[in-house]
């Protein structure tokens, strides 16, 4: 179903064409006729309820057009970005374009990596793919990851970092990071994804991750999202977990004014096991929604799935987990765990455990818990000599440490550990690391 | 003697319930007291309401602590001016470090005295100091606190953190339940390292055994909500052998 949004942005599209008068290109035009078949979500989708969807109408939606750099020093990271992590290959993009002067050199890990414009399609998401299809009709740039099989040796694991940068007001155009990774029969990989900004405009990225894994394939993905808190963030992320498959997906989400997060996780193979840890902290106006649906489409494959937020100020955090098992997936073994700290007395915290049982002999356990801060602790806590303020932010740290401590990088945890420290205002925290 | 705790005829509700009710005591500097009763007479009531734990309602009566209105500090406050309260049910806080927290009580002490903070290398020396005294292993310097713990582990932390944070008046309040003989002994230990002339120590207890270990100046029944009888060691060990039925029936 059309709307005013989409055919605006079906609009935009065309003028983009006609200025470039470039040549057609299939799964654009195929991305925009979709999302043109199915409008943008509005807040009456049961999945959309909570996301801020009315960040949307000042948008202007084609790229930002960046300027190829006049000299190697043209572009810049930001000049807080956090340091490289030892052993990883970092690669920079700029609102959506590839920055090869602030990147290691291409396919310089065991990991293959190109950039460039789209090439596959993501999977068919249903309802749930309207952004990933507004992010296919634009992306300028994106990486793709493709671990060959049998890259065993002493450095089997490939190490990559990505960092997007986004920089430009949402006015002159939006940001499209894209990441497609493919990890083949066997093959590790350890991804750092980061989403920044450089400066103060308030952006609008809309990225889109795909991940298959083969048969024994194990990534690692790390996900940071620490964007400006004027910015707009739409993100859409899918994964296939075949036999064996072995996904840890850590996300920490602490910046952007208005985030919403979409993770179609499918367990295709027997035997795949999931770890979707998240984390998020959400103060002043922010909105931060995560909507996860798991699919478990084969016996004894496991999903473990926790997530911490905290809404301090007017803040909304809202994570919507729905676990759904097949028919076809006898022996699955799930566990959801969502806790939600209210921090202020205008914050909202909404959970939404939901679970879709199809066949017997699973094991499926959740809770969910929205509240204060815990009285008792805090007493405790004040009991010893500690301020109020110093109890209350000392509490929220550990409520969050839930997911920070399952990080298996510990010199990227640190780095999110001094982030959160600096984002609950307290120096005096840096020394729990 | 100078007085390190003075509370006059204080009336307590909770929850629109008077629970203590004319309770009048003398604490002098150097000295150990203990305050024994039945279930309900108001004994943990008296130990919160000390360290400042909110829902208690005083209607009556004053507390002065080293000669000032203890009443009117918060609980922050009451602990950095050397108050200590060991908890009946020490609060488990998983994601928080047993060595931070330690670190953060004893700076935020040293802060009101203008000291800069301590050395954080010799900090971690005097806790294994008094780790070892308490029988606690090292693991217990990275986990969380009370996080995970056996009753006893629990009462050795708080005992330990007592040691740590040096206070002029610790109240404890039934440290000795649920431990068995050796760790009571333990406890005991840690109790008496404490003590000094410039010290005092208000022990809460349903029983006497924990007298046998630590030797109180003095005893006090608490019965509905006041002090019905005071004495020396010797009527701990007179409680034992009638129970406190009599005491409450003398009192009525």
């Amino acid at each position: 179903m059309s709307t005013p949004l989409s055919a605006r942005i079906v609009e935009e599209y065309a003028s983009a064409v006609r200025a470039h008068a470039s040549a057609p290109d299939g799964p654009r035009h195929a991305a925009i006729e979709a999302l043109a078949a199915k409008g943008l979500p509005s807040s009456r989708d049961e999945n959309w309820k909570y996301a801020n969807l009315r960040s949307l109408e000042g948008q202007r939606f084609v790229p930002a057009t960046q300027a190829p750099p006049a000299n190697e020093a043209g572009a810049s990271a930001p000049a807080n970005l956090a340091p490289e992590i030892p052993g990883y290959s970092r690669y920079v993009f700029i609102d959506g374009v590839f920055a090869p002067q602030l990147s290691a050199a291409l396919a310089a890990t065991p990991a293959r990596i190109s950039s460039g414009a789209p090439r596959s399609p993501m999977r068919a998401l249903g309802s749930d793919e309207r952004f990933a299809l507004l992010n296919q009709a634009f992306a300028t740039d994106g990486a793709a990851i493709h671990v060959p099989a049998g890259a065993a040796g002493a450095e089997a694991r490939a190490q990559v970092e990505l960092v997007f940068v986004a920089s430009a007001p949402a006015k002159a155009g939006a940001s499209y990071p894209r990441i497609e990774l493919r990890l083949d029969s066997g093959a590790d990989l350890a991804l750092i994804e980061r989403h920044v900004s450089e400066g103060t405009e308030p952006s609008f990225v809309n990225s889109a991750v795909s991940v298959a894994l083969e048969r024994g394939a194990q990534l690692q993905h790390y996900r940071l999202q620490q964007l400006n808190a004027r910015s707009t963030l739409f993100d859409t992320l899918s994964a296939d977990l075949g036999e064996r498959a072995v996904y840890r997906l850590h996300a920490i989400n602490t910046g952007a004014q208005a985030a919403r997060s979409t993770l179609a996780l499918r367990l295709c193979g027997e035997g795949a096991d999931l770890t979707l840890a998240v984390a998020t902290l959400g103060e002043r106006q922010q909105v931060q929604d995560t909507y996860a649906i798991v699919e478990h489409a084969a016996p004894d494959s496991r999903t473990t799935q926790t997530f911490r937020g905290i809404a301090a100020g007017r803040a909304r955090v809202a994570f919507n987990g729905k676990i759904v098992v097949s028919r076809t997936a006898r022996g699955t073994d799930t566990r959801q765990s969502l806790r939600g700290l209210l921090a202020g007395p205008e914050a909202e915290i909404d959970l939404r455990p939901q679970l879709e049982i199809y066949t017997d002999e699973v094991r499926c356990s959740h809770g969910a818990t929205a509240g204060k801060l815990d009285e008792d602790m805090l007493f405790y806590l004040l009991s010893r000599g500690l301020t109020p303020d110093a109890a209350q932010r000392l509490l929220k740290w550990a409520f969050l440490e839930d997911v920070i401590a399952q990080m298996g990088l510990p010199p990227l945890r640190r780095q999110v550990e001094e982030h959160l420290a600096e984002h609950l205002r307290d120096h005096t925290l840096r020394e729990l690391l | 003697m100078t007085s390190m705790l003075s509370i006059h005829d204080l009336h307590v509700t909770v929850g629109g319930k008077e629970i203590l009710n004319g309770l009048s005591l003398e604490v002098g500097t150097g000295e150990v007291h203990a305050i024994m009763g039945p279930n309900g007479s108001g004994k943990s009531t008296l130990a919160y309401l000390l360290a400042g734990r909110p829902g208690y309602e005083v209607t009556a009566g004053t507390v002065r602590y080293e000669g000032r209105d203890l009443l009117t500090l918060a609980p922050e406050e009451r602990a950095r001016a050397g108050l200590f309260l060991g908890f009946q049910y020490p609060v488990e806080i998983p994601g928080v470090n047993n060595v931070y927290l330690l670190k953060a009580a004893v700076n935020a002490a040293r802060q009101l005295r203008g000291l800069p903070e301590v050395d954080a290398f010799e900090f971690l020396g005097l806790v294994r100091e008094k780790m070892k005294l308490m029988h606690m292993e090292d693991s217990f310097l990275s986990r969380g606190v009370n996080e995970g713990f056996s009753g006893g582990e629990k009462k050795r932390n708080e005992i330990l953190q007592m040691l740590v944070l040096e206070p002029r008046l610790a109240i404890l309040d039934e440290t000795d339940s649920g431990l068995d003989i050796d760790a009571l002994k333990v406890v005991a230990a840690g109790v008496n390292s404490q003590r000094s002339p410039q010290s005092s120590c208000v022990l809460v207890t349903h029983y006497q055994r924990l007298l046998e270990y630590v030797v109180p100046d003095f005893v006090h029944v608490l019965v509905r909500g006041r002090i019905a009888k005071s004495g020396d060691r010797t009527l701990a060990l007179e409680l034992e052998r009638r129970g406190y039925d009599w005491v409450a029936g003398e009192a009525a």
